[in-house]
């Protein structure tokens, strides 16, 4: 019986650690970008990639649990003229998160602002675009 | 004395055609990096919150422009036929479903034209006498407008591509543009959809120092119920910010098949 439940919890433990959430999308029509939520957690990779740049991060979702989200950033060259570098986002940053959430309800979002523990201020936009 | 009137009289009548013709023969200089100037209106379709004086930037509104088709078509669309609005309105209701069935830019495809000169990303020109090259920053799509009097092959008449087949030619300041042989996997705007018919027609010259606008039009007998026109502007970049950074399209793309 305690043997089953260790098993389980492993189970619950790795599905929640496990990185569910593939970064793959690359379009706007993917989200409601008319909707902006809030979320915090800590980065656990910082993709600077293209078409889009990811940052993959582990929030915890109130009930226990650690849950891995995506967040998906614009190209690195637009990012670039917003102020950002490959470096702006590390793994082990808290960050939180201005993001327009998925349609499909899965958890990724697309990036509207990210805002770091100093309190500076990655926008994704270039200053006056 | 009455010589010498006569002889002013003749410098200033002609100065002006001396100083067409200068302008002719050497035709301006677009080449350098540009980016969009006010693409969209401010916000680059965005609505932003304004920032009050000594407070923090305010939290974001909207994340990324609505390019669904949920709201109608925007005032000033493409006039499309009965048979192309419903491809729109099929191509709407599979992007609000969240779907990249119709969303090219997802698949990693070129913009094609005339997408890529109404960019909300940067642009290279490099002139030479004989050819233009307008070099998109996004997807690395390009395009190469011939200067040298050459007209489309039938073999290239026959093979459509995204950027097309771009001949031009000088008159006076302005570049004029014509383009054929469009691939219909591309969206003229938006994604307003168009068929292998459609032709680009421009007209492109610098309306202030460093600031050029490209007049487009598109027909397309097929899509289109008249010809669709839009002016786009480019601003010149300065020091700092003239190089375009690699868009390597595919990189993400070998993410999303793993």
């Amino acid at each position: 019986m305690k043997l089953t439940s260790i098993a389980l919890s492993a189970a619950l433990l790795s599905f929640t650690l496990a990185p569910t959430q593939i970064m793959a999308h690359h379009s706007n029509v993917a989200y409601e970008v008319t909707k902006v939520l809030t979320i915090t957690g800590v980065v656990k990779e910082f993709k600077w990639s293209n078409p889009h740049t990811w940052i993959g991060i582990i929030v915890d979702d109130g009930k226990g649990n650690k849950v891995e989200w995506a967040m998906e950033g614009r190209a690195p060259g637009v990012l670039s003229r917003a102020g950002w570098s490959k470096a702006s986002v590390q793994a082990g940053d808290s960050v939180t998160i201005d993001y327009s959430p998925s349609k499909d309800g899965s958890r990724t979002g697309i990036i509207a602002r990210v805002t770091k523990a100093d309190g500076s201020i990655l926008a994704n936009a270039p200053p006056g675009d | 004395m009455m010589t010498k009137h006569i002889a002013l009289a003749l410098v200033l009548t002609t100065l002006p055609i001396t100083l067409r013709a200068q302008a002719n023969a050497t035709p301006p200089d677009f080449s350098g990096v540009y980016y969009p100037l006010n693409p969209f209106g401010r916000g680059g379709g965005v609505p932003r919150p304004v920032a009050k004086p000594g407070e923090p930037p305010p939290k974001p509104i909207q994340s990324a422009p609505l390019s669904d088709g949920s709201q109608g078509r925007a005032p000033g669309a493409p006039s499309l036929t009965p048979e192309y609005m419903a491809k729109w309105q099929m191509i709407s209701k599979s992007r609000i479903a969240g779907s990249y069935e119709y969303d090219y830019a997802a698949k990693c495809l070129p913009p094609g034209m005339p997408g890529m000169m109404s960019m909300l990303y940067g642009m290279e020109v490099m002139q030479t006498k004989e050819k233009i090259t307008f070099f998109s920053e996004d997807i690395d799509a390009l395009r190469r407008v011939y200067l040298d009097g050459r007209k489309p092959s039938q073999k290239v008449l026959d093979d459509p591509t995204y950027a097309g087949y771009s001949t031009g030619h000088w008159e006076g300041d302005t570049l004029v543009v014509d383009t054929v042989s469009l691939h219909p996997q591309s969206f003229i705007e938006g994604f307003s959809p168009h068929s292998d018919a459609m032709t680009v027609h421009e007209r492109i010259r610098f309306t202030a120092p460093d600031v050029f606008e490209d007049q487009i039009t598109v027909n397309d007998p097929k899509a289109l119920t008249k010809p669709w026109q839009t002016t786009k502007q480019y601003k010149r970049a300065g020091p700092g910010k003239d190089e375009l950074r690699e868009f390597a399209c595919a990189e993400g793309l070998s993410e999303n098949v793993k």
